[in-house]
């Protein structure tokens, strides 16, 4: 399967920062809030990164 | 015009002929007979690139949009305020730039094409408009006219398709390529004007020579379009004192190249990859005598935070930080660890590459001007030219 990888829709995003709080594995903040994303998403992580996507409560979080 | 223009080989030959369809036409065929195998492979045997400064494979982007309902985009619209070569070619070279469309709309086998002038420069409206004018219905294409608003990231791939879309023009995130899904969800064939110009002179003339058109400031008191000849010497663009100063290559989004680094390389490419710079849409920014690169930096960095759309975090509250941390190198109290850790928090965390640009242009002020940054911690000033020729 080819390698998934979380995308933020930059002009979505307002650095709420439930992401960070969801997947800290692989997504920290920057000094205002806004997600750093680590690489690609490990097989093992697959389920909980599709649930932060769906937990943004800007929906700017996609998995491509 | 607010540019001079020089006679070129290709682009901006016979000048002095005029830039109506009738003087057109006695040098370039209308275009016929176009299919997308005949074109790719034209534009696969020039190495034809984007010139719209991010250098992508024409003949890819083409046989990618090559699906139903197509696109075309011709982007007139220069956001680099230091780039004045589409509008030199919009102004002298009108019919080139339209061959071009309709070319690669008869390859794509849609009439659909759609033109986004420069808000900033009318003059580049009128002399369109009048050239559609004159061509009247003989394309069978439908042109469809858009104008850009004023602003460095207004003429950017998606901002342009917002504005098409009857929506802001502003940049939003890309998920696939235009070519893709561009235009209404529609794959989309959008190049810079010089693209499709070089794509109708390629298919006229053949590709040799290979050319690009150049925009350079500084030695005289408006900037000057020139066509150089890919694989030619910086000689033909730079004067020895330039070369023996440090070069802002590529606009405020490209990237500094040291003293004198460009007199034993050629005008290609693979010649400036050891410099981390690439030719991107032709700007050539040499430092003016007496100026300081560091001094240079912090008023381009300054600018570009204020052409920020704001709409992405990161950007909107990253280049500013950038600027704040810059100018404090530049009185001599800052901290250079913090600019880079700026320019890394900000660099592809935008729906455009605004804040990449901006962080290219830092990160090659501190790769080469090391010393320069040390002697300004000392309030003192070289004027870049302490950094050895790399």
């Amino acid at each position: 399967m080819a390698s998934s990888r979380l995308r933020v829709d930059w002009p979505s995003c307002e650095g709420r920062g439930l992401c960070h709080e969801l997947l800290p594995e692989l997504i920290s903040l920057d000094r205002w809030g806004f997600p750093v994303i680590a690489g690609e998403v490990p097989e093992e992580l697959l389920p909980a990164a599709r649930r932060t996507v769906a937990g943004c409560p800007r929906l700017a979080l996609r998995l491509v | 015009m607010s540019v001079l223009v020089e006679e070129g080989p290709r682009l901006l030959a016979h000048l002095d002929e005029g830039p109506q369809l009738v003087h057109h036409r006695r040098r370039h065929p209308a275009p016929a007979d176009m299919t997308l195998d005949r074109l790719a492979a034209a534009a696969e045997a020039a190495d034809l690139r984007g010139r719209g400064g991010a250098g992508f494979p024409f003949a890819t982007k083409l046989r990618t949009a090559a699906r139903r309902r197509a696109v075309v985009v011709v982007n007139l619209s220069e956001g680099e305020p230091a780039s004045h070569k589409d509008e030199a070619l919009g102004q002298l070279r009108p019919h080139l730039v339209l061959d071009g469309a309709v070319l690669a709309a008869m390859a794509l086998g849609t009439r659909q094409v759609h033109l986004v002038l420069p808000g900033e420069t009318p003059a580049v409206g009128e002399r369109i408009g009048a050239a559609l004018a004159e061509r009247g219905s003989s394309d069978r294409v439908s042109w469809q006219v858009h104008t850009a608003a004023a602003g460095f990231v207004s003429g950017q791939a998606r901002a342009v398709i917002e504005l098409m879309s009857g929506r802001p023009n502003l940049p939003v995130t890309a998920w696939v390529p235009e070519a893709v899904s561009g235009y209404r969800g529609r794959p989309t064939l959008l190049s810079n004007a010089e693209t499709f110009a070089q794509l109708a002179s390629i298919w006229a003339h053949g590709p040799d020579p290979a050319t690009m058109l150049i925009t350079r400031a500084g030695d005289t008191d408006r900037p000057r379009v020139l066509e150089v000849v890919l694989g030619g010497r910086w000689d033909a663009v730079l004067s020895p004192a330039e070369l023996a100063r440090p070069v802002l290559l590529g606009g405020y989004h490209g990237v500094w190249v040291p003293a004198g680094a460009l007199a034993n390389r050629r005008i290609a490419g693979e010649d400036l990859a050891g410099l981390g710079a690439t030719l991107g849409a032709g700007v050539v920014l040499p430092l003016p005598e007496g100026s300081c690169p560091v001094h240079e930096t912090v008023r381009i960095v300054d600018y570009l935070a204020g052409q920020s759309a704001g709409r992405c975090g990161p950007c909107r509250l990253g280049l500013p930080a950038l600027a704040r941390a810059l100018d404090d190198i530049d009185r001599g109290v800052g901290s250079g660890a913090l600019v880079d850790d700026l320019a890394a928090t900000v660099r592809g965390r935008g729906a455009c590459a605004h804040p990449d640009g901006t962080a290219r242009l830092v990160v090659s002020l501190r790769r080469w001007f090391g010393d320069e940054l040390a002697l300004h911690q000392r309030q003192e000033c070289g004027h870049g030219v302490l950094a050895a020729a790399g």
